[in-house]
């Protein structure tokens, strides 16, 4: 029989700070977390000159023999799980299974590495730069710094790892082949990122002199991805293992979908999209109408943000109220799925929802769904949040409030 | 290389340390062994080594002998030993 899983942790690094509660506190006081990036705007010919970036915070405190193997994106999953775990009264390590990603491994470690493989001084490189590239690095630190010696499982799929891994994580305990697990995605901000998305024209370029304008989820007039950084995690167990702790419940997930679109590696087909959200519906075993809230994967991008749309469109017609969180943070990447979730818990809690930061005005190619321009009172029950990555991997998760 | 005291060996050997390895000046006693006293372990070990070789200009890794030093006092003894060698080569 299947059982009913519960997320009763969460923890988050991110653009705002260490500590989950600050993301819907922000978001729904209106901060954007995006900024001038002067090195971006010091390489020739690139485009955009903003990053959203986590602020400096003293890591310190975990042990060097953990931290000498952490590039930022392993500091960030370590502060945030280790949140995650205590908003979950979890100490206990015992038979916790871990499902973390991030898009790629530490960039700026790669870059030292091969400059010193280049200019032929290899000797120089110490141990530890292994450990900092490693695919599973950020998995393997947590590991072995906190304890967790039950399954370690790190999908990678790009933008929608934070999403895949909760969602993989929920169906293995469902199902019953795990007790409990701490699921997540994570990254780190490096230029190339941004870079990456520039080659693509994907990247926003027009507002490089009013950064906190640049990220416009289903505006007319956005121009593509900020990319940021963070981490989220949660940790999600079977809803009768929460409440024999007497755990603070923060939602209970129903549902999970998930598929690959073959159409083109960089171009999202709504198609594709609906399929995946009928997936979750179908998972979850309800109906579309029951769904009151979506929370978009929207990154600013002209052509995603349409497909969508269309898509919520097909599947939903007008019935439920949409947001996207990236006008606020940009893109955290890997993170983006598992930070807006834990943001999107916390506003179903406070009944209050914040809004698409920067919409001024709705792209009349994104549709006619739901969107909103002001935080917003409403009661939701059941909400579904999306994540979909270059390279054609899209998820969808359903949270139903316990 | 150049030739430096043994005083100015234990000040460039427990400034890389110290600084690389988190220590503090107070853990540098002469007897203090390297894992059992500092807390540090084999990664540790190659990574002080590349840490030497950058400090004293100069090449720790194909010596044999340094794998069988435990002690700062064995590190500082194996140092001016090298560096002796090197000037009477040199010399």
């Amino acid at each position: 029989m299947e059982k009913r899983i519960v997320i009763s942790g969460v923890g988050s690094i991110s653009p705002y700070g260490a500590g989950a509660n600050l993301l819907s506190e922000n978001m729904l006081a209106l901060k954007s977390g995006i900024a001038f990036n002067e090195t971006l705007s010091e390489i020739p010919d690139m485009p955009s000159h903003i990053s959203s970036k986590v602020p400096d915070i003293d890591f310190s405190y975990i042990p060097r023999q953990f931290r000498r193997s952490m590039s930022n994106m392993s500091l960030y999953a370590y502060g945030a799980a280790v949140e995650a775990l205590e908003s979950a009264k979890v100490s206990d390590m015992d038979g916790v299974a871990l499902f973390l990603g991030s898009t790629i491994s530490s960039m700026q470690t790669w870059m030292d590495f091969a400059g010193k493989y280049a200019a032929k001084e290899f000797n120089e490189v110490k141990t530890n730069v292994v450990f900092k590239v490693m695919n599973h690095s950020p998995l393997t630190n947590l590991a072995q710094s906190l304890g967790i010696s039950g399954l370690g499982l790190g999908a990678s799929a790009a933008c929608a790892t934070g999403l895949m891994n909760i969602g993989i994580g929920y169906s293995a305990l469902k199902h019953g082949l795990i007790s409990k697990a701490l699921c997540g995605g994570t990254d780190e901000y490096h230029p190339i990122m941004t870079a990456c998305f520039s080659i693509m024209n994907a990247a926003s370029s027009h507002f490089n002199d009013s950064p906190s304008r640049a990220s416009r989820p289903f505006d007319a007039k956005r121009d593509g991805i900020v990319c940021s950084e963070g981490a989220g995690m949660v940790f999600i167990e079977p809803l009768e293992d929460a409440v024999k702790r007497n755990a603070h419940i923060y939602g209970e997930i129903i549902g999970f979908g998930t598929n690959i679109d073959t159409k083109s590696i960089s171009h999202p087909s709504r198609a594709r999209i609906s399929q995946c959200m009928e997936l979750a519906i179908s998972d979850a075993k309800i109906k579309a109408a029951e769904i009151d809230f979506i929370n978009a994967h929207a990154t600013s991008t002209v052509a995603g943000d349409i497909e969508e749309a269309k898509a919520i469109e097909m599947v939903f017609g007008k019935a439920p109220f949409v947001n996207s969180l990236k006008g606020h943070i940009g893109h955290t990447m890997a993170a983006s799925g598992s930070l807006e979730l834990i943001a999107t818990l916390d506003m179903m809690e406070k009944g209050k929802f914040a809004p698409t930061l920067n919409l001024d005005n709705v792209d009349p190619a994104c549709g006619d769904i739901k969107l909103f321009s002001k935080p917003t009172e409403l009661k939701v029950r059941t909400f579904m949040k999306n994540s979909f990555a270059l390279g054609g991997t899209n998820c969808c998760l359903i949270v139903r409030r316990y | 290389m150049e030739k430096k005291t043994r005083d100015e060996i234990v000040q460039i050997v427990n400034e890389a340390l110290i600084k690389e390895f988190e220590l503090k000046s107070e853990q540098m006693k002469p007897e203090a062994n390297f894992f059992t006293d500092l807390g540090l372990d084999s990664l540790d070990a190659v990574d002080m080594v590349i840490v030497l070789e950058q400090a004293f200009k100069v090449k720790l890794r194909t010596k044999y002998e340094i794998g069988k030093i435990m002690t700062l006092k064995d590190l500082y003894d194996y140092i001016e030993n090298l560096m002796s060698e090197a000037a009477q080569q040199n010399g």
